[in-house]
């Protein structure tokens, strides 16, 4: 496993913000690599950049230093439309807040990764298979029953339910998940931990999971520490 | 195009009501400028055939005052390409009706001018125009003229008959626009003049008048044949120190019928058509005088048929430099006029007239444009979240642009199509519609008596719906750019974090 690149790795990532006239810097050099199959825990003080880190790795925003490299080659000065395909193809999100469009039903918010690589006709001549994978999805993560409820039709674990199989629909190699199990009782906490990590081991994920929970950091691989913007351990 | 793009804009034209209202201005602008427009464009081109039927095609005027008319009718018939030309003499007069009153029943006259309406609109007043009417009918549609006086007034409810002066087998008689015999006979009876006992004996000395239709507001109980005296002031002499002299003269006239030209209101209102000869006489240009001079003001032009515009300006100038050698040392300039200029004051009111509803459509386009503008602003400033979890997923900023451009042009698209669903029906049906409305609830939309018009005119182009209706999408898709372009910006990783 060694031998092959990293499906994920932050190289000197730095990030810094301007507010006004001051330049706050948020990260600070982080060094992160993720292989495939592998669960990282991502623990940290509140305000230590965790987020900010999380989402330079998803190519959602440019560092301000340092590389992100996807397998290997470097992908964060690729131009805004380039980013948007490998983050469709490469990255799964989880949110602590779910994240799912109100109007939609969760089959639908489901089905929307299907359509972000896909012109309209491609997503025609394939909607079948679109709508059965969501499907079959939805009733991995236990909504058989819930295709066409809207999110505020949800409870937070469904609605969280509904995020995972967005995230994986698409097949990515990673999924960079920001404390999914943050705004969800203990019980229903575990239930959707247990939930993804069982769909990790199934298809080899590579796993960053943002977390303030010991308990859990402690069922991952590895438990990556930051403070002010680095790695501590 | 990503698959999203155009399932989200559905999506979210289906749920926001908002859009419906974008929709209902864009239809409504839509509707506006079919229905207001297909009218304009039927009322306009059917003024423009009404005035163009008022006026020959080329007429020479800025004749100095003692201008004869051979010399002119041999310069200007030389031309190839003028097929005939007529003589036209206008002056200013005032017609005075000899009335039977009820008092006429026990043989008593009574002179009245006219009925003066207190509106300002009708008298006494008349342009004379003399005309040849031997001649005029090749340059103007004289007979079509005396079958639409009387059309005009069956409209408001009389009943008269076509004129029958043009018909006189007699070239004298007809030069004369005499009525017949028995008719003139009859009036002065009627009248109380003194006349022959008996028909037979009579022989009509009366030349006949014809009165444009607007002025039976005047004359309502006028009958042909009945007797109108024209009178005339001039200044034919001067005296011995010098100076002018005014003469009036006055003399009976036959009310010989009703014209309507096309044009109302700058031409049947106004003039009086006259044989030319009696009204040269009435100037003090005797016929039989061999001094005397056959006095015309203008000449009516027919040129050729199928000329293009090009010749006919062409013409215009070439008559004109021809003929003004004939009118003497220092006279002004002559000029040719083509139909359009002899109605430029007429149709210039009319197209300025269009023009200012075109520039009110306009603004009801960009209304409705704005309207666009601000749903879409609004949706986007609503969406910001979407906006966020959409790139996360992997949406360009394309894409994500696109959905709200795809949203204002499904707005457009189907504001466009009920606008001119409901425009086409309009027009279609504006004159059962007006009837309906006038019968049911005494509105109408439009004066058609003002116009003197049977029916509301419309003329729907189908390029005319095909612009608008790609004018309307085109202007919806220009107006969306801005809120699209600044969802397509917009930082996914703030938009995320968006309360
Ligand atoms: N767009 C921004 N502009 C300015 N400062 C920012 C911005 N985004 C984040 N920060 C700052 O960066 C620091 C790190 O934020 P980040 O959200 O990454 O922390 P975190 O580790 O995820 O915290 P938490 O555990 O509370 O989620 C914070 O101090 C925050 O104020
Ligand atoms: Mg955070």
């Amino acid at each position: 496993m060694s031998t092959s690149p990293p499906v994920l790795a932050a190289e000197g990532v730095e990030k810094h913000f301007r507010l006004g006239r001051r330049d706050i810097p948020v990260l600070r050099g982080v060094d992160l690599q993720i292989h495939a199959g592998e669960k990282v825990a991502l623990l940290g003080a509140s305000g230590a950049g965790k987020s900010t880190l999380l989402h330079l790795l998803g190519l959602l925003d440019k560092p301000s230093g340092g590389r992100v490299l996807y397998d290997g080659a470097p992908v964060h000065d690729l131009p805004v439309a380039e980013r948007a395909r490998l983050r469709h193809q490469q990255v799964g999100f989880v949110f602590q807040f779910y994240h799912l469009i109100p109007e939609l039903t969760a089959l639908q918010n489901v089905l929307l990764a299907r359509m972000m690589a896909t012109s309209v006709l491609g997503y025609w001549g394939q909607r079948k298979q679109a709508r059965a994978a969501a499907k079959a999805l939805l009733e991995q993560v236990g909504l058989g029953d819930r295709l066409h409820h809207r999110p505020a039709e949800l409870s937070g674990g469904e609605r969280q339910r509904v995020a995972i199989a967005r995230a994986l629909l698409a097949e990515p190699k990673v999924v960079l998940a920001d404390e999914p199990t943050g705004n969800l009782d203990s019980t229903t906490a575990k239930g959707v931990v247990d939930l993804m990590f069982s769909i990790q081991q199934e298809r080899g994920l590579a796993f960053l999971l943002v977390t303030h929970d010991e308990g859990l950091a402690g069922r991952c691989d590895r438990v990556v520490r930051m403070r002010d913007g680095v790695v501590v351990a | 195009m990503q698959a999203f793009s155009p399932f989200l804009a559905l999506r979210y034209l289906l749920i926001r009501r908002i859009n419906l209202l974008s929709m209902f201005g864009v239809a409504f602008a839509v509707w506006a400028m079919l229905v207001v427009d297909g009218v304009f464009t039927g009322f306009v081109s059917d003024i423009k055939a009404n005035v163009r039927d008022s006026a020959p095609a080329l007429l020479l005027t800025g004749l100095p005052h003692d201008t004869g008319y051979e010399q002119l009718r041999e310069t200007l018939e030389r031309d190839q390409d003028v097929v005939t030309t007529a003589p036209r003499l206008r002056h200013h007069g005032l017609l005075q009706a000899t009335m039977r009153s009820a008092l006429g029943a026990r043989g008593q006259r009574l002179q009245v001018s006219s009925e003066l309406e207190f509106d300002h609109s009708d008298n006494g007043f008349a342009l004379l125009l003399g005309i040849d009417p031997l001649r005029e009918p090749d340059v103007v549609p004289l007979a079509g003229w005396l079958r639409r006086g009387p059309a005009e007034l069956r409209r408001y409810g009389y009943q008269p008959e076509p004129s029958p002066v043009l018909d006189d087998p007699d070239p004298t008689r007809r030069a004369l626009l005499q009525v017949p015999d028995e008719v003139e006979w009859r009036a002065r009876r009627r009248a109380g003049l003194p006349t022959e006992r008996e028909l037979a004996d009579f022989r009509a000395v009366w030349p006949g008048v014809l009165l444009g239709w607007p002025r039976i507001r005047s004359f309502r109980w006028l009958q042909e044949g009945d007797p109108l005296d024209l009178l005339v002031a001039a200044f034919p002499t001067t005296d011995a120190a010098g100076d002018a002299v005014l003469r009036t003269d006055s003399r009976p006239f036959a009310f010989a019928g009703w014209f309507g030209s096309g044009n109302r209101r700058m031409f049947d209102e106004t003039t009086v058509l006259v044989p030319i000869e009696t009204l040269r006489t009435l100037l003090g240009h005797d016929i039989h005088d061999l001094e005397s001079i056959d006095l015309v003001t203008d000449v009516a032009i027919r040129p050729r048929d199928g000329l293009s515009d090009a010749a006919i300006a062409a013409l215009q100038t070439r008559l004109a430099a021809a003929v003004q050698p004939l009118l003497g040392d220092g006279a002004l300039p002559c000029v040719v006029y083509d139909w359009q200029q002899q109605n430029s004051v007429f149709l210039s009111a009319v197209e300025l007239e269009q023009s200012m509803m075109e520039i009110v459509l306009f603004v009801v386009m960009l209304v409705s444009a704005f309207v666009i503008y601000a749903t879409m602003h609004m949706m986007v400033v609503q969406k910001v979240k979407d906006i966020g979890i959409l790139a996360a997923v992997g949406a360009s900023p394309g894409g994500i642009g696109r959905v709200f451009l795809l949203c204002a042009l499904a707005v457009a698209m189907i504001g466009a199509a009920l606008g001119t669903a409901a425009g086409w029906l309009c027009t279609t049906y504006l004159n059962e519609i007006d009837d309906f409305m006038r019968e049911h609830l005494g509105a109408e939309l439009f004066p058609r008596n003002l116009f003197d018009l049977d029916r509301i005119p419309c003329h729907l182009a189908p390029s005319w719906i095909v612009t608008v209706a790609v004018a309307a999408c085109g202007l919806a898709l220009l107006v969306a750019l801005v809120p699209a372009r600044r969802a397509a910006r917009m930082n996914p990783v703030l938009a995320l974090s968006y309360e």
